[in-house]
C-alpha cells in the first residue's frame, strides 16, 4: 500500500513537472553561483516536450533532435525552474547538516579503518548489485549493445571478479565498461522534460522526471528485498557510507567556491544531468552513424 | 567404532597446472571451476560414491613460481545403495543416500621449478574441509515395524600432497601430470540401529583405501585473460573437472 502511495506521488509530481514552464525567477536574478548563473539563461521548452505523454520510441529520435537543438541554441549553462525553493532550500539546509553532522564524521572514521582498497572493492560490489536498473535502462532505450555489455559485465564481475568486489570487465582487455543511465535518462530519451527542481530530504537534488529512478532503484535493488527491514537499511547505509567515505572534499569544494551554495548545488545537478543526457544522446547518434545501410540521421 | 575404506572419498577440485598463471610481476586471479568425482566405499559390501562440486577460487601468486589460493563451493554426496538392507525382514524405502549442495573450503599452495623453457617441476598441498554434515533419510519397515533414521556424514576433510612435471607446448598450453597421496577422513552417523544396515549409532570412521593416484591436465589460454584448465584424476576411479580462470 505504501509503495503504492510513494508511486502515485512520483507520479503526480512528474506529471505536474513535466507540464510546467520553467521561468527566471527572482532569487535567480538576485543570487547566483560564481561558476554557472551568471551565465544561466531562461530556459523555454516548448509545450511539445513538456506533454506528459512520453514520446513513442519510435519519435525517440526526433524529440531527441528537438530537444538537442534547443540545448545547442541555449548554448551555454541551463537552469531549471524551482518554484518548490523555501522547501528546497530548507530540505538543502537540512541535508547539509546531515551530511557534515552525521554523514561526514562517520564516513571519515569508517575511512580510516578500512583501507581504500577495501572500500573501492566495497563500492564495486554495490555497483555490480546495480546491474538491474542500468540493464533494463538500456532496454528500454533500444540499446541493446549496452544491454549485452551490462550483462557481459555482470557475468564476468560476478563470476571471476570474487561476487562482484573485483571489476575485471573494467580491465584493459575485455573493456566492458559501465553504461552510465538510469530510468530519468530513460525518460528524457523519450522526450520527456526534467520539470522543475526539488530536493528531496536525505537523497538530495533531484526532479521529477529523475524522481522516477529513486523508485525503480528501490524495487530494482536486490538490498530492498533483505528482510527483516533494519538488515536492508544497514546495508544501504553501509553503501552510502562507503561512497561518501571515497568522496569526502568534493562537496565542501563546491560549497567553498560559490556565492549561494543553494543555487551551485542546483546548477552543478542540472549541468550534471544534462550532460548525461546529451553523452547519451550522442552515443546513440553516433550508434547509428556507423550501422551500414542506415541512412545517416540528422547529428550533431 | 567401525572404520571404512573409501577409495577416493575427498579431494575437492583439480589441482591445477604447477606453475601460476598469476602475472609474473605478481597478482591474482579467479577462477570458477567445476569437479566430478567416483571412488569406492569398501566394507563388507562394496558401495560406490559421486559427487558434485561447483566452486569459485581466488589465488595471488608471482614470479611464474609460486601461488597460494583458497576456493569456496558446495557439493553434492551421492552413496549408491549406503541403505541397501542384507537382512530380508528389513525393507527401506529408498536405497541411496543422497544430499546436496553443502559448503566446503580448501587452502592450497604450489610452487614450481623451471627447469628451461619448455620443462617444469611443481609440488603443491591442498586441504579441503566440508564445512555442512552430509544428512540423508531412509524410512522403510523392520519385520513390519516402521522405521525412520538419518544417516549423517560429518567432519569431512582431506590433505593432498603432489608432485607434477609440466611441459609448456606452442601457444603456452601447459600439459601437466604427476602423481600425488592424499588421506581423508569422515564420520557416518546412523541415528538408529536398524537391523540389516551397515551403518549404526555407533558410528563409522570413513577412510581413504587407496592412498595414492596420479592427475593429468592441460591449461589452456584463451582469450583477454582468460585461461581453461582441464584435469582428470585416478585413484581405483576416475573423476573429472574443468575450470575458467581470469589473470588480473
Amino acid at each position: 500500500m505504501k509503495s503504492f502511495v510513494c508511486l502515485a506521488v512520483l507520479f503526480i509530481f512528474l506529471v505536474a513537472g513535466c507540464a510546467h514552464s520553467p521561468a527566471r525567477t527572482d532569487s535567480e536574478t538576485q543570487s547566483g553561483s560564481a561558476s554557472s548563473t551568471s551565465k544561466a539563461k531562461t530556459t523555454t521548452e516548448t509545450s511539445a516536450d513538456l506533454s506528459g505523454t512520453p514520446a513513442s520510441p519510435g519519435n525517440k529520435s526526433a524529440n531527441t533532435d528537438e530537444y538537442d537543438d534547443e540545448m545547442e541554441e541555449e548554448g551555454e549553462a541551463t537552469t531549471i525552474a524551482d518554484p518548490l525553493e523555501p522547501f528546497n532550500r530548507a530540505m538543502y539546509h537540512f541535508n547539509d547538516k546531515l551530511y557534515f553532522w552525521m554523514l561526514k564524521p562517520v564516513a571519515k572514521g569508517y575511512g580510516e579503518v578500512v583501507p581504500e582498497k577495501a572500500r573501492i572493492s566495497i563500492k564495486s560490489f554495490f555497483s555490480n548489485l546495480g546491474f538491474p536498473i542500468r540493464f533494463l535502462s538500456c532496454l528500454l532505450q533500444a540499446d541493446f549493445t549496452g544491454a549485452a555489455t551490462e550483462a557481459g559485465r555482470f557475468s564476468v564481475n560476478t563470476l571471476w571478479g570474487i561476487g562482484g568486489l573485483m571489476d575485471p570487465a573494467a580491465g584493459k582487455e575485455l573493456d566492458l565498461q559501465k553504461q552510465d543511465t538510469d530510468f530519468g535518462l530513460t525518460l528524457a530519451s523519450y522526450g520527456v522534460g526534467h520539470g522543475f527542481y526539488i530536493v528531496w530530504p536525505v537523497l538530495g537534488p533531484s526532479s521529477p522526471r529523475d524522481s522516477v529512478d529513486i523508485a525503480g532503484v528501490y524495487f530494482l535493488d536486490p538490498a530492498s528485498y533483505i528482510t527483516p527491514w533494519y538488515y536492508d537499511a544497514v546495508t544501504k547505509s553501509m553503501k552510502i557510507v562507503n561512497n561518501t567515505s571515497l568522496s569526502i572534499g568534493e562537496y565542501e569544494a563546491l560549497q567553498k567556491a560559490a556565492i549561494d551554495p543553494y543555487v551551485a548545488m542546483r546548477d552543478a545537478y542540472i549541468q550534471y544531468r544534462l550532460n548525461k543526457v546529451k553523452g547519451k544522446s550522442g552515443k546513440t547518434e553516433k550508434v547509428k552513424l556507423q550501422q551500414p545501410g542506415k541512412k545517416e540521421e540528422k547529428g550533431k | 567404532m567401525l572404520i571404512f575404506a573409501v577409495a577416493g572419498i575427498s579431494t575437492a577440485g583439480i589441482f591445477g597446472p604447477p606453475q601460476t598463471v598469476s602475472r609474473e610481476a605478481g597478482g591474482l586471479n579467479t577462477a570458477i571451476g567445476y569437479w566430478h568425482q567416483q571412488g569406492n566405499l569398501t566394507s563388507v559390501s562394496e558401495y560406490t560414491f559421486r559427487r558434485n562440486e561447483i566452486y569459485s577460487q581466488v589465488s595471488y601468486g608471482g614470479h611464474n613460481i609460486w601461488e597460494v589460493y583458497g576456493r569456496i563451493g558446495v557439493s553434492d554426496l551421492k552413496i549408491s545403495d549406503a541403505f541397501r538392507s542384507v537382512n530380508s525382514a528389513t525393507v527401506t524405502s529408498g536405497s541411496d543416500f543422497t544430499e546436496n549442495w553443502k559448503l566446503f573450503g580448501t587452502l592450497g599452495a604450489k610452487g614450481f621449478l623451471p627447469v628451461n623453457e619448455i620443462f617444469g617441476l611443481g609440488a603443491f598441498l591442498q586441504v579441503n574441509y566440508y564445512f555442512n554434515n552430509f544428512t540423508g533419510d531412509v524410512t522403510g519397515t523392520d519385520a513390519g515395524v516402521p522405521f525412520a533414521a538419518d544417516l549423517k556424514i560429518q567432519n569431512m576433510w582431506d590433505v593432498n600432497f603432489g608432485i607434477g612435471m609440466q611441459f609448456t607446448l606452442p601457444h603456452k598450453i601447459k600439459l601437466y601430470t604427476g602423481p600425488y597421496i592424499y588421506y581423508a577422513e569422515a564420520k557416518a552417523n546412523l541415528s538408529a540401529n536398524i537391523p540389516g544396515l551397515e551403518f549404526g549409532t555407533g558410528g563409522v570412521l570413513l577412510k581413504n583405501k587407496a592412498f595414492a593416484g596420479g592427475f593429468i591436465g592441460a591449461d589452456i589460454p584463451l582469450a583477454k585473460g582468460f585461461h581453461l584448465n582441464i584435469e582428470g584424476r585416478y585413484s581405483e576411479r576416475l573423476s573429472l573437472g574443468a575450470a575458467v580462470s581470469y589473470t588480473y
